[in-house]
């Protein structure tokens, strides 16, 4: 059973790369780039022969979703903790973060790109905006989630304060915590990816726009592959996380 | 057992226990009808938002007039609300092209997703075959892509719709389809023991079941659809409000972005909470019915 599966699963793949590939040849290979064109395109790539400054765009934007990912953690749970400590100030500012969460956040470009240049300040602050709610709703639903009695009690026992959050309060909430944590780094990537392609002059999604304006389909397929190698491995070191986390809850 | 915030008895002309339905599903079917202390809690937090707001407003503008910041980068808002004045056609036109986009884009991945939740959701071995590559798709992020559509659909609209619906369909689908799979096994046994015939099978059972996963997918589809048009017309548009944000912003107009950025906000959350309005009714609607 679960091996008819997994063969399904493989048929279905070569099926669609081996219909792909006839398409490909037939019609324009510069539209449908055949996986036969772009297995050597992600070569050349990976041997530095396409874009030979390859590893200075990647590493550039990596460091752009490592500063946009610490400043969201840091302003999420500042805010978040802030605006969940009082249960007036959250009910007020809560409604207002989820409003604006429902904003399509890319409207807010434009304007940080006005502020920030073309330069990779624009992408961290990006990056940061959209990491930075989905951390703070999730401070705010755990807190919510923590039960009151608890906390009388430990109290009662003679816990201060920070014995109190150490020992109640985030155990009660890391579960919810750490599922913003990894959505937060999720979007910080997602947003400092979106603002390269958008407008930049380095960084991976530069490189994707230089290939595409020059008709460079394969290389342009071979740095999607690269900068989603990327993005998955960041999701899995996150998922990985997640799991430690979780368990030490338990 | 009702919940305290229920107990004022606003709705004891009502069987008690649907009554007790309603209101046990929090947070609405209860929300102002409640006591005293909590009307008043509530009167409390709009003060206090509206007092925020404003006192944001005030301290902006007296922070611009002061010659703190760089009008060029941040305007007044008494700056923006004139710029609104002047752009107020032009962007409203932009704003008008980019929802009709949207919809479209919104229709068709409402209907592809919910038609192709329920049918990946009720044959098992399709969704066991399909679902990680359904899974693989929602997660990637969409972005990279979008250059290859433009390289197939060109400018105009079509690559806007087709980069919304795809933008939009995979949350839906998603959902739909987990809800659809774990329908309750008896009502669907139940239903079949009595000699509902397929078509009913689907209408009366699973559909109705669906309902809320539907609303929840359509309420995050509508903001990822809204997006996928912005930045397509950001990216390579020529007409539509994220043309006018991107080309706002090129020319260093900032009053002007700032107006244009508030409209494009001001229409996506009117949206988003009237969806929202829209879902609390047909939940208690709903809790009423059971």
């Amino acid at each position: 059973m679960n091996k008819q599966i997994v063969l399904i699963r493989a048929v279905i793949l070569i099926v669609t790369l081996g219909s792909w590939e006839i398409v490909g040849r037939t019609a324009n290979p510069a539209l449908y780039v055949p996986p036969s064109a772009a297995i050597p395109a992600l070569g050349r790539l990976l041997t530095l022969h396409s874009y030979p400054d390859l590893l200075e765009h990647l590493l550039l934007t990596l460091r752009e979703i490592l500063v946009a990912y610490a400043m969201a953690i840091a302003a999420g749970l500042g805010a978040g903790f802030a605006l969940g400590v009082n249960r007036l100030v959250g009910r007020a500012y809560g409604p207002i973060l989820a409003a604006l969460y429902a904003v399509p956040a890319v409207v807010w470009y434009p304007s940080l790109m006005l502020f920030f240049g073309l330069d990779a300040a624009s992408k961290i602050a990006f990056g940061f905006l959209l990491g930075f709610f989905p951390i703070t709703l999730a401070v705010l639903a755990g807190i919510r989630q923590v039960n009151p009695q608890l906390l009388v009690v430990a109290r009662a026992f003679g816990a201060d304060g920070v014995t109190a959050f150490r020992k109640v309060t985030l155990p009660a909430m890391l579960f919810t915590l750490v599922g913003g944590l990894r959505t937060g780094l999720a979007l910080a990537v997602i947003g400092v990816i979106v603002g390269e392609v958008l407008g930049s002059k380095s960084g991976m999604g530069s490189l994707i726009n230089h290939a595409y304006g020059l008709f460079r389909t394969p290389d342009y397929i071979a740095l999607v592959v690269v900068t989603l190698i990327l993005i998955v491995g960041s999701d899995a070191v996150a998922a990985l996380l997640e799991r430690r986390a979780q368990r030490w809850t338990e | 057992m009702p919940s305290p915030l229920c107990s004022s008895g606003a709705r004891s002309d009502g069987p008690s226990d649907a009554a007790t339905r309603a209101c046990s599903r929090p947070p609405t079917g209860c929300g102002g009808l409640a006591d005293p202390a909590t009307v008043n809690e509530t009167v409390r937090v709009r003060v206090v938002q509206l007092l925020s707001v404003a006192a944001l407003l005030v301290a902006w503008e007296a922070v611009a007039r002061a010659g703190w910041v760089d009008p060029l980068f941040v305007p007044a808002p008494s700056a923006v609300a004139r710029a609104l004045g002047r752009i107020g056609a032009a962007a409203l036109a932009g704003l008008g092209e980019t929802l009709l986009k949207a919809a479209i884009a919104y229709v068709l991945a409402v209907v592809i997703g919910v038609g192709g939740g329920i049918l990946l959701g009720s044959v098992r071995p399709l969704r066991q075959a399909v679902n990680p590559f359904v899974i693989a798709l929602y997660g990637m992020p969409k972005i990279l892509v979008l250059p290859w559509i433009m390289l197939f659909l060109g400018f105009g609209a079509t690559p806007a719709v087709v980069y919304a619906t795809i933008h939009g369909v995979f949350p839906i689908l998603v959902l739909v389809t987990g809800a659809v799979r774990d329908v309750d096994a008896t009502l669907v046994t139940v239903a079949r023991a009595f000699g509902a015939r397929r078509w009913q099978l689907y209408w009366k059972v699973v559909l109705p079941a669906i309902v809320p996963t539907v609303l929840a997918g359509m309420r995050l589809g509508v903001v990822f659809c809204l997006l996928g048009v912005l930045v397509v017309e950001m990216f390579a548009g020529l007409r539509g409000m994220g043309y006018v944000l991107s080309s706002l912003a090129n020319g260093f107009q900032a009053p002007e972005l700032f107006a244009a950025t508030a409209l494009v906000s001001a229409a996506s959350i009117v949206i988003v909470l009237s969806l929202d309005a829209l879902n609390d009714r047909l939940s208690q609607w709903r809790g009423d019915l059971r």
